[in-house]
């Protein structure tokens, strides 16, 4: 078969979609995760994810998407949980405590995968597909599968954003009015988790992360607001996801995530390039007027 | 607003300590009519801490906090916070009317979205703090005065009996705080109470009725011309000798004061 004819085979179709779906959900809820300063614990719980997946496949002995992406999930909320516990009783700072989740849990979840089959388990190959995503040995059920989740996790962006919104941009005044804080937090950081996990087949759990963060970055140097901002990172998500299934379909020997991720940081590079009041050449031309600093250009306004 | 039987804001015995250094201690602080008061005192005498306690954002580790007679959990719709400015990410991208909007979240409940009422509330708060002008503004073009005037807009749209503002004047030009004193005038004459967190000596003796001088306790309280006396700001700023220039010139001021 042809590498054109492969491109529009239904079944690469069909997982251009999900996958698609997946990029945009990626990018919503990696809106609401950005703006919370939250991009970190994606990481982390993406590094986890390779853990659940062996362990998945060393409890059940089988090897289809939906046991292994739960067994995922599962690892990566524990891993999110072992990150509030080192937090909470050693006292590790949070940039500290997240990179010691993720190393450890990477550092893991190779050893188990690249271990499994020099132990035995023969039928484990295709496993570290995992590490850096692999779209060809995806079937159209299991892209049904990523679609379904990616429209639960926009609906459930919708149904908060208002919510989400209030909490990222002021927690202070949000407790001060009512809202409980740390539940709308949970389901931020839960949703992520769950996007996380859906990438996993399609961008790999070293590159996930990615997905959450590039796209709402990029999307930032377009508008200055919530809404937009995330109907627009979804779209870039949409379209580096879908560029990197058909760049990999074409040339098979390409792993799908390095493409999803290249792809998105060149819609980053033209943003932060040519954006209208945020990007480069526009600040350039407009010196006088220097835009405030913010969370694309790295300085943060803290507060005690 | 019908005068409440009970006082407004009591602070009974309360303590706060943050992991096991305590912050403010043995607090006992009942306000009982509408008025502008001022928690005075100097840096890290626990007036923010204080503030927090009493919305519930610092636990506290003994005492209560009562509004209206009752514990905040079930009067929350009835008490506005406008928070330190600097504790927010102005680049954050929302417009000016959006912030202001917040203020009705309280009130909207989960997933209800702001409607043409609350629309129409938000522009008149941000027409009465004098920003309408910018209300779809990105809330990092503002100059700081302005960014402080639109959290006290946010918090009138809270539509509270209770204010509380922490520091609403740090770093903010003198027409803002003007202008931001006047919107404070008007609520105390429409029968709101507003707590105000305020650390330059020079403008509480002429801006407050009332003021609570604090350093870790409540080293005395009442009516300012009553409270603001030289006795009562050296007990309050012993030890803290950089302010001693302040302090004569609060003395000062306060000769002036009708």
């Amino acid at each position: 078969m042809t590498a054109a004819a492969e491109l529009v085979s239904h079944n690469t179709l069909v997982v251009a979609l999900g996958v698609g779906a997946v990029g945009f959900a990626a990018g919503v809820v990696g809106s609401l995760c950005v703006l919370r300063k939250r991009a970190l614990a994606g990481d982390a719980a993406a590094h986890a994810t390779l853990v659940g997946v062996a362990c998945a496949f060393l409890a059940t002995g089988r090897r289809d998407l939906v046991t292994l992406l739960a067994g995922a999930l599962l690892a990566a909320c524990a891993g999110l949980g072992v990150l509030v516990l080192v937090r909470r009783f050693t006292r590790t700072r949070d940039d500290a405590a997240t990179a010691l989740v993720i190393g450890v849990s990477f550092g893991l979840g190779i050893t188990l995968v690249s271990g499994l089959p020099a132990w035995g388990f023969a039928n484990s190959a295709g496993l570290e597909q995992f590490l850096l995503g692999h779209t060809a040995a995806l079937t159209s059920r299991d892209a049904w599968l990523l679609g379904g989740v990616a429209v639960v996790a926009v609906a459930v962006v919708a149904a908060v954003l208002k919510e989400a919104t209030l909490v990222a941009f002021d927690a202070a005044f949000a407790a001060a009015t009512g809202w409980p804080v740390t539940a709308i937090d949970y389901v931020i950081v839960g949703l992520v988790a769950l996007m996380v996990v859906a990438g996993l087949p399609a961008v790999g759990a070293v590159l996930v992360t990615a997905l959450v963060v590039i796209p709402p970055v990029a999307a930032r140097f377009w508008t200055d607001r919530v809404g937009t901002l995330v109907v627009l990172a979804g779209l870039i998500g949409l379209a580096a996801a879908v560029a990197g299934v058909a760049v990999s379909a074409a040339r098979p020997g390409l792993a799908t995530g390095p493409l999803v991720v290249l792809a998105a940081a060149a819609v980053f590079a033209c943003s932060f390039l040519a954006a209208p009041q945020r990007g480069w050449i526009a600040r350039r031309a407009d010196a006088p007027r220097a835009p405030a600093a913010g969370w694309n250009s790295g300085a943060a306004e803290g507060g005690p | 607003m019908t005068t409440s039987p009970r006082p407004l804001v009591e602070f009974h015995d309360v303590t706060v300590a943050y992991g096991r250094r305590p912050v403010v201690w043995n607090v006992d602080l009942v306000i009982d009519e509408p008025c502008l008061f001022g928690i005075i005192g100097p840096n890290g005498a626990g007036k923010s801490t204080l503030l927090k306690a009493a919305l519930g954002l610092v636990p506290l580790v003994g005492g209560e906090v009562l509004f209206f007679g009752e514990p905040l959990a079930r009067v929350r719709g009835r008490v506005g916070y406008v928070p330190q400015r600097e504790t927010v990410d102005w680049d954050f991208p929302v417009n000016v009317m959006d912030v202001v909007l917040m203020g009705t979240y309280g009130r909207l409940g989960w997933f209800r979205r702001p409607g043409e009422r609350e629309r129409r509330l938000a522009r008149e708060c941000l027409d009465r703090v004098g920003l309408a002008d910018v209300a779809a503004r990105q809330i990092g073009r503002l100059s700081g005065g302005q960014q402080q005037r639109v959290f006290l807009a946010r918090a009138l749209a809270q539509e509270a009996d209770v204010y509380f503002l922490d520091e609403p004047m740090a770093g903010v030009d003198v027409r803002s705080q003007e202008r931001i004193f006047g919107v404070l005038d008007d609520l105390k004459a429409d029968g709101r109470l507003v707590v105000v967190v305020h650390h330059d000596l020079r403008t509480a003796a002429e801006w407050f009725d009332r003021v609570a001088l604090v350093d870790r306790r409540v080293v005395a309280a009442g009516p300012t011309s009553d409270t603001l006396t030289p006795d009562n700001l050296q007990r309050t700023y012993a030890g803290h000798v950089d302010v001693l220039d302040d302090l004569a010139q609060a003395i000062a001021a306060r000769g002036r004061t009708p």
